[in-house]
């Protein structure tokens, strides 16, 4: 006994050493997959609180290069809305069509905007924290977008802050389709370069050249059908020969994201909960 | 009053990584881990234990800003844990009192390859936890490599600015 007592008191600090460990080692593994443990990433108040500050400071130095996005996208978009109306009024003399037009494009969905306060692109899971949070109404499973296109799914939520799983996520995966022929797929990133992913499953008779638009495709409530996500560069046939993968280069620019809009749907829960009823049928 | 200082030094590292050199990324590769430069001062008649209990306080704080948990905590741990023994092989034998592991105290020579061991190691154990798999055994070298070089320059650069005072 006492010969057991000095081997424990001899060698205590192995024991601290396994204890802390564990410790580390449970929290690094469960994260993963454990929805509660906000507290101890950046959703926590104060690490929130940080970034936050930092990025105040931060945020003036891209402004130029934001300006020149914003002012090549209103240029886009106004050439867009020019070619639409004109569209639209060679069908309808009625002034009222176009509101309601707009008016059902975006029914189902109310838009929050939050600002990005950290970001990653070199990890092979990255996650964006963005300065919303529940108290913003903003709730796990929404859609984020850019200007540009697509950016995630909100993945945890703080009090003040969320954190989104980017395209950029090995675990993320978005349905996605292309744009001219409506053949699709999901979206999978694989590490690499952040500029690339790939969409996986795209059918093998699918009808599609390099250079097409891909789009989402609608398929579940977190996005509505039509947000840019890419254009193909390059395919190849998948491991198991049955389908097509593509290479997908992002409309999205991780690197420098900075504002990002929240999609909340008013249907998501209940398409959702019909779509775990039938896999719960299913044995 | 040692414990300020080395409480100042703390904050002053944590926000100095999570900040500035997490977003260090030269050539997609070489991140700076600079924070472990608390690791290496810290006195060497601090008990293993002290010494462990500091790392994974460090680590976690890391973490909780780069939403990795535990990732640098057991790495942090890990260092710690192994630091008194390499710190006996490249100090001199007869230094058998207190000092803080530093260019000046020790000779660069001796310093050099406690500190390159040291972060070797460091880097070694939290790109291995950080990718969890050997797929891509290029990429993961070049990794620990370059993280290791910068991160020695950075702790040689403040070793030796520090010295003058």
């Amino acid at each position: 006994m006492r010969n057991l007592l000095n081997f424990l008191l001899k060698y205590n600090h192995w024991f601290l050493f396994v204890l802390l460990e564990v410790i580390s080692l449970t929290l690094l593994f469960r994260f993963n997959n454990y929805q509660g443990s906000a507290f101890f990433t950046s959703a926590n108040y104060l690490a929130g609180i940080v970034y936050e500050a930092s990025s105040q400071v931060t945020r003036y130095f891209d402004l130029t290069e934001v300006n020149k996005d914003l002012t090549a996208r209103n240029v886009e978009l106004e050439i867009e809305v020019e070619r639409l109306s004109q569209a639209l009024e060679q069908y309808t003399q009625d002034t009222t069509g176009v509101a309601n037009l707009r008016k059902e494009a975006l029914k189902d969905y109310v838009l929050y905007d939050a600002r990005v306060v950290n970001n990653s692109i070199t990890h092979p899971n990255n996650f964006i924290t963005i300065d919303k949070g529940e108290a913003d109404g903003i709730r796990p499973e929404m859609g984020v977008v850019c200007g540009n296109g697509v950016v995630g799914i909100v993945y945890l939520t703080g009090k003040h802050h969320a954190i989104v799983l980017p395209v950029l996520n090995s675990k993320s995966s978005i349905s996605c389709k292309i744009k001219r022929t409506s053949y699709f797929g999901f979206l999978k990133w694989e590490g690499g370069s952040s500029q690339y992913a790939y969409v996986k499953d795209m059918p093998r008779h699918s009808e599609f050249s390099l250079g097409d638009t891909i789009v989402t495709s609608g398929h579940s409530a977190v996005f509505p059908a039509g947000i840019p996500v890419g254009t193909v560069d390059d395919m190849e046939d998948s491991h198991d020969g049955l389908s097509y993968l593509l290479k997908v280069k992002l409309f999205t620019d991780f690197a420098r994201l900075n504002n990002v809009r929240v999609l909340g749907s008013f249907n998501g829960t209940e398409q959702a909960q019909l779509e775990d009823s039938i896999h719960s049928m299913q044995p | 009053m040692q414990y300020i200082i080395r409480l100042e030094w703390f904050i002053i590292l944590v926000l100095l990584q999570v900040l500035v050199l997490n977003h260090i990324h030269f050539e997609q590769y070489a991140t700076p881990l600079f924070y472990i430069y608390f690791l290496l001062k810290i006195d060497s008649d601090n008990s293993r234990k002290g010494l462990m209990l500091w790392a994974f306080s460090l680590g976690l704080c890391i973490d909780i800003f780069s939403n990795t948990p535990g990732l640098n905590a057991a790495t942090a741990v890990c260092t710690a844990f192994c630091r008194p023994w390499i710190l006996r092989l490249f100090s001199l034998r007869d230094i058998t009192d207190n000092f803080e592991p530093g260019m000046y105290q020790m000779g660069f020579a001796s310093f050099f390859r406690y500190t390159i061991v040291l972060v070797l190691l460091h880097a070694f154990i939290l790109n291995i936890l950080d990718t969890f798999s050997l797929a891509n055994m290029p990429t993961l070298l070049l990794k620990i490599a370059s993280d290791t070089i910068i991160t020695l320059i950075f702790i040689l650069c403040v070793d030796s600015v520090r010295r003058k005072k």
